[in-house]
């Protein structure tokens, strides 16, 4: 028996499976060798933005839509979340999907009627609906304190366990980012994926092969606010404090500009953007307000030397494949098939028609 | 009753008659041409069948059924499949992923089903990828061996080939076809008129919009002439070549100086 392929399949799946269980295992035991909880805290917040990141590339990224008011749904999820259970005793457990349904919700409401439009119309609605969004939270002071803000939202409580210390967020947000990424990746390597891909390319196309483009767009729509309410909802039990500032649009044109660094159209693009942007400032903060230069020396930067980001639209994908494993190519049968030969088909394959 | 029927369909862009009252109708297992000079609103009654453009007056019938209002996906959901005259193809997606995609209609994993995978999701895609092949086959070695290759980098004859796989992949009952032939060599021509024989053997009624006679001629059973809008002859490639206003309409009125 010819043991050499299977000896190669086994190799080839270990490398790949290898490469992922590193990077999981790192993060696991990240907490065990950071003993700093500043650190910690850089990497949640890392995580807080590569679900918000991830979301907003499943609108901008897979179906070439742009929202430029993201931060909106976050700060649903974030306000419903701390009002659910300061006002109504949720818990966090229940609060969490809870406020990413709500999310979803207001997503449905904003992208319902303008996402019939093509062209610009979503992208001005959700800027609108941004700043909306921030003026109801400042001026609807029995709801939500105004721009004082809610404080004292209560800490997470896991059944008994109740969170207190860094570690505690760190893996909470590492199982959401985990939990994000992999929904994310089932939905884009689908049907449905598909389909997203095909309104990002050529709409009318889409639509003339039977594509509902939307019913695809509303629900791409509404899984990413869904993903942004989640988001939220962790940030508001984390740093506890809300206020109508930490959901400005300026905040959403940090995320567009963690997809334009990072690249968008791939699921590696957007975490690695989410994560230079937390990082750099952090890294720089010896510089105290300078370093918002170098966050913006670097946004000028990638727009005149690689205007898609760092990783382009779809050429990364997060399945690796090992160089020596073939693509997976037309059976044989199927290219000698013959009704090629049977002389009623006649095209030349010598070179002369080649185009 | 008619497979499709055209009754007088009106098209206006602002003031302009694109289309002024065109009626025909095509019977199942037709090939049947759509002629005329540049601007006469061939693509214009394209874009009115496949429900792009909604019309002013008229309705399109559909094996019995009145098309108007219908969106352009309820409209291929029906079983109307085209290709566009500028190729609209997705770009950035590979050769399989856009003939997978052109069965869209047919697949039945949605949201819930993509998310847990249960496993008749795996078994419908490995069925869509070989339907997807099968038809490919029809194109031989020209998009066969680049499969994975993105759309964007294929050469123009072969964007148009793809888009006729994509347009087949769909199971349609009728195909519209807009200039398949539009940037081929005459080898790759008759090929394309063999393979749109084939199609027709298949049990898929064709409807095609040309220029080349060759195509015209040899593939056609009958052909629709328009002009300005209007339609002003219908009928078998013989009669058509005879037809005085069909001369008319592309070369120009003839005069009889010389012997007068």
């Amino acid at each position: 028996m010819n043991l050499g392929p299977v000896l190669k399949k086994g190799i080839g799946w270990i490398i790949i499976h290898g490469v992922y269980i590193l990077i999981f295992g790192v993060f696991v035991l990240l907490p065990f060798f950071l003993k700093n909880p500043y650190y910690i805290r850089i990497f949640i917040f890392i995580g807080i933005y590569i679900i918000l990141a991830l979301s907003l590339n499943l609108i901008n990224g897979y179906t070439g839509l742009l929202s430029i008011g993201h931060a909106a749904f976050y700060g649903i999820g974030a306000y419903s979340s701390a009002l659910l259970t300061l006002r109504l005793g949720f818990p966090f457990l229940i609060a969490l999907p809870v406020s990413g349904i709500i999310a979803a919700i207001f997503g449905y409401l904003i992208g319902k009627p303008t996402l019939r439009l093509r062209g610009i119309f979503l992208t001005l609605c959700t800027l609108g609906f941004n700043i909306i969004f921030v003026l109801a939270l400042v001026n609807w002071e029995s709801l939500t304190r105004g721009p004082l803000g809610i404080a004292d939202i209560p800490l997470p409580k896991f059944f008994f366990h109740t969170f207190q210390r860094q570690e505690h967020y760190y893996y909470l947000i590492f199982f959401l980012v985990l939990f994000t990424i992999a929904s994310i990746y089932r939905l884009i390597h689908s049907r449905f994926g598909n389909a997203l891909l095909s309104i990002r390319e050529e709409e009318t196309a889409a639509e003339a092969v039977g594509v509902n483009t939307v019913h695809y767009k509303l629900a791409a729509f509404i899984i990413s606010t869904f993903y942004a309410g989640i988001s939220g909802s962790f940030f508001a039990h984390y740093i506890r404090f809300i206020s109508p500032d930490n959901f400005t649009f300026w905040e959403s044109f940090t995320l567009l500009a963690m997809l334009a660094i990072g690249g968008q159209g791939n699921l590696l693009g957007p975490m690695v953007g989410a994560f230079l942007l937390i990082a750099i400032p952090e890294i720089f903060r010896f510089l105290a307000d300078y370093r918002m230069i170098f966050y913006g020396l670097i946004l000028i930067f990638m727009m005149l030397f690689r205007r898609e980001g760092i990783f382009r639209h779809r050429t990364y994908s997060l399945r690796i494949t090992p160089p020596w494993e073939k693509k997976e190519e037309a059976p044989q049968y199927l290219v000698r098939d013959k009704f090629l030969t049977d002389g009623q088909f006649k095209e030349r394959s010598d070179g002369v028609s080649k185009s | 009753m008619e497979f499709l029927k055209v009754n007088s369909v009106t098209k206006t862009f602002g003031g302009l008659y694109a289309l002024k009252g065109v009626s025909f109708s095509i019977s199942e297992g037709e090939i049947v041409s759509l002629i005329g000079p540049n601007g006469a609103g061939k693509t214009t009654l394209f874009n009115c069948i496949n429900g792009i453009f909604p019309f002013l007056e008229g309705e399109v019938f559909f094996k019995g059924k009145s098309l108007n209002g219908f969106k352009p996906h309820e409209i291929a959901e029906l079983g109307i499949a085209r290709t566009f005259q500028i190729t609209r193809l997705f770009s950035k997606m590979t050769i399989l992923e856009t003939m997978i995609l052109g069965q869209h209609y047919h697949l039945r994993t949605g949201i819930w089903s993509a998310l847990l995978r249960p496993r008749w999701v795996s078994v419908e895609e490995k069925e869509a990828r070989e339907k997807g092949l099968n038809i490919l086959v029809l194109f031989g070695e020209r998009l066969l061996p680049r499969i994975n290759e993105f759309a964007e980098t294929l050469s123009y004859a072969n964007k148009r080939r793809l888009e006729i796989a994509r347009a087949l992949a769909s199971e349609p009952e009728l195909l519209l076809l807009d200039e398949p032939t539009a940037g081929m060599n005459p080898y790759e021509t008759e090929g394309i008129i063999a393979l749109i024989k084939k199609i027709r053997d298949s049990g898929i009624t064709v409807f095609i919009i040309e220029h080349d006679m060759k195509v015209i001629m040899g593939a056609s059973d009958r052909i629709v002439v328009l002009d300005h809008g209007e339609k002003i002859a219908e009928g078998t490639p013989v009669q058509i070549q005879n037809d005085e206003r069909v001369i008319q309409a592309y070369m120009g009125k003839r005069y009889h100086h010389a012997s007068t």
